[in-house]
């Protein structure tokens, strides 16, 4: 185990990132736990613990997820894709605005969702499941409007300034949306055992999780066609995550929590992302190590 | 009752979710820690924390107290620092730490203006790399530094960022070493001598993507930083490498023993000084005080005065591409 966490020390330091690591094998609980209790900033990985509320509110009848909603394109969340991006009105069930919300990270969809089930509801959905160091403090919308407020007049490029990034509130865990690695593979590891939701649910939110796009980060460390990945990523100014589960043909089934700062506060940063890969990769051979 | 003791049993309760792990982590037992906790909870009349046979979970009014408590403990560790140096009138002592590439003539300079200003002081200097003092920083080794951006800047506070601008030394015999400056893709022959990689990851990776950027991506990266072999590369090889304007070598050929010129090194500017170290004085959030603050204005002046560096303003626009996931 010293020898797993010498290597994601190497592999995190190489990329330019600090990173926080938890990965859980969900049958049998072994783990690797390197820094999983730190606080960290959940960005838009916190879309998943609005789905989870989302599903359990459908299974306690309280909602319908293929009820139509009408989004008109005025105030939506801003975002670069989705219902975030699209500009004119669309008509769409819960379900697929969820899908939206977990595939491309959709922001828009992230708060109409949020406007239907309340922040409260996913605040307490978390501290049900045992999450007790998760907690939401903003929508999607109030959280870039932080950004927003912080950049300052200079808006995006003023996000390479180091001084700007100190006094960003969406990069301080105690005061934006925030959890810890090993919340969120409890989350997972609760979601594909189906005890977060009924089975019926359950099966609902893992193929949300493995429709997502993105192939850059936890699925770069696994370059393997009968290897399945689902996650859910997260990115702010420095912030780059992903949770989700590997599972392999053998039945072997692991969730990972990757939560990482970059040094370099540039947008574009290849091997940051990639990174996410590569440490969930060592993390996952160490658990499957006989 | 010691609050701040108690809390900070409390606060690494908390954050280990295990008496065991916490006690460790404190240095104590673990019946005393238990203790402890209980009596915080009666002293502030609230349940911190449910405990079953193998678990422990923070309570919701936990979860509410721990930031406050966590910013308590950064305040009063601030102030004991504070009060270390302040003990004997202005006599305590400042652990400071600067990178090894500043020039002499910089760290005589806020050697001289730090001791004007505070000549009770007493100032521990110390010649560390930007990981290094990060590390230092976490714990608590070290009050304030000069850092090389960009690194994670995660719970620190900054002075005014800085550049110095770099350039480029290359042989005397180069093709472009008659030009008064150097535009980028004119060193496209050349290969690149930088330090080595392990040092300091993302500051090398940006310096190699703005090269790329401005045109010059060397077939071939050498390693190397100190400047008598850096300068050995140079001649030998052919390859160039970069320095800052305040640290260039003098400019003048060096004569053997026969009366010949030899041939050397020179500095030129880069077209455009797309690149450059920048810098800033950090110090740990919170942990700010009056000597921290003299020690980042006396280098503060003597980077912008001795070494000629210049506010850094970032200027190129930044392009957020749909995996960025946030929008402004």
């Amino acid at each position: 185990m010293t020898d797993t966490l010498g290597r994601l020390h190497a592999a995190f330091a190489d990329a330019g990132v600090t990173g926080r690591l938890h990965a859980l094998d969900i049958d049998s609980g072994a783990q690797v736990d390197f820094g999983a209790d730190r606080s960290v900033c959940t960005a838009s990985v916190h879309k998943l613990c609005l789905l989870v509320t989302l599903h359990r509110q459908a299974a306690e009848g309280r909602l319908d997820l293929t009820e139509q909603i009408e989004c008109p394109p005025d105030g939506r969340t801003p975002g670069p894709t989705g219902l975030a991006a699209m500009l004119d009105t669309v008509r769409m069930s819960l379900r697929d605005i969820a899908y939206l919300m977990m595939t491309v990270s959709d922001n828009a969809a992230a708060d109409l969702l949020l406007d239907r089930v309340g922040l409260d509801t996913v605040n307490r959905t978390t501290a049900r499941l045992g999450l007790s160091r998760t907690h939401a403090a903003h929508t999607f919308g109030e959280l870039l409007a932080t950004i927003k407020e912080d950049a300052g007049p200079h808006g995006a490029r003023a996000l390479t300034d180091p001084h700007v990034l100190t006094r960003l509130r969406a990069l301080d865990p105690d005061r934006s949306n925030r959890s810890t690695p090993r919340d969120m593979t409890r989350l997972l590891g609760a979601v594909w055992r189906d005890e977060a939701c009924v089975p019926e649910h359950g099966e609902a939110i893992r193929r949300l999780l493995g429709l997502q796009v993105w192939p850059h980060r936890l699925a770069s460390g696994f370059p393997f066609d009968d290897v399945h990945v689902a996650g859910k990523t997260g990115t702010l100014p420095t912030v780059r995550n992903e949770v989700g589960v590997v599972e392999y043909p053998d039945g072997g089934r692991y969730a990972v929590a990757v939560f990482t700062r970059t040094a370099n506060p540039a947008a574009t940063l290849p091997a940051a992302d990639a990174v996410i890969g590569t440490a969930a990769r060592i993390a996952v051979d160490a658990l499957r190590a006989p | 009752m010691d609050l701040v003791r108690h809390l900070e049993c409390f606060v690494a309760v908390a954050e280990e979710q295990h008496f065991g792990r916490a006690a460790a982590r404190l240095g104590m037992a673990q019946p005393p820690l238990s203790q402890r906790i209980q009596r915080l909870e009666r002293e502030l009349g609230v349940r911190l924390f449910e405990r079953s046979s193998r678990h422990v979970t923070i309570t919701k009014a936990g979860t509410l107290l721990l930031t406050e408590a966590r910013e308590l403990l950064l305040r009063s560790e601030s102030l004991l620092a504070t009060a270390r140096r302040i003990r004997d009138g202005e006599s305590g002592l400042l652990r400071a730490a600067l990178p090894p590439d500043v020039s002499g003539e910089t760290v005589a300079a806020l050697l001289a203006r730090f001791r004007r200003g505070h000549p009770g002081l007493e100032l521990e200097l110390h010649e560390l790399p930007t990981a290094e003092q990060l590390a230092r920083f976490a714990t608590h080794e070290l009050d304030v530094g000069l850092i090389h951006h960009p690194c994670d800047i995660t719970g620190l506070e900054l002075g005014p960022v800085l550049r110095r601008e770099l350039g480029v030394l290359l042989p005397r015999d180069a093709p472009s070493a008659g030009r008064p400056a150097i535009p980028l893709p004119a060193l496209s022959d050349h290969d690149l001598i930088l330090f080595p990689r392990a040092n300091a990851p993302a500051l090398y990776d940006e310096l190699l993507t703005t090269c790329a950027r401005n045109g010059y991506t060397p077939a071939a990266v050498r390693h190397g930083q100190g400047a008598s072999f850096v300068r050995g590369l140079v001649l030998s090889t052919g390859a160039v490498a970069f320095g800052p304007r305040d640290d260039r070598p003098a400019d003048r050929p060096t004569r053997d023993a026969h009366g010949h010129d030899e041939p050397d090194v020179v500095w030129r500017p880069i077209a455009g000084a797309p690149l450059a170290w920048r810098h800033s004085v950090a110090w740990p959030r919170g942990r700010g005080d009056a000597a921290v603050e003299a020690f980042a204005r006396a280098a503060t002046d003597a980077l912008r005065t001795a070494a000629g560096a210049t506010p850094d303003v970032p200027t190129r626009p930044l392009h957020l591409r749909p995996a960025s996931e946030f929008w402004l």
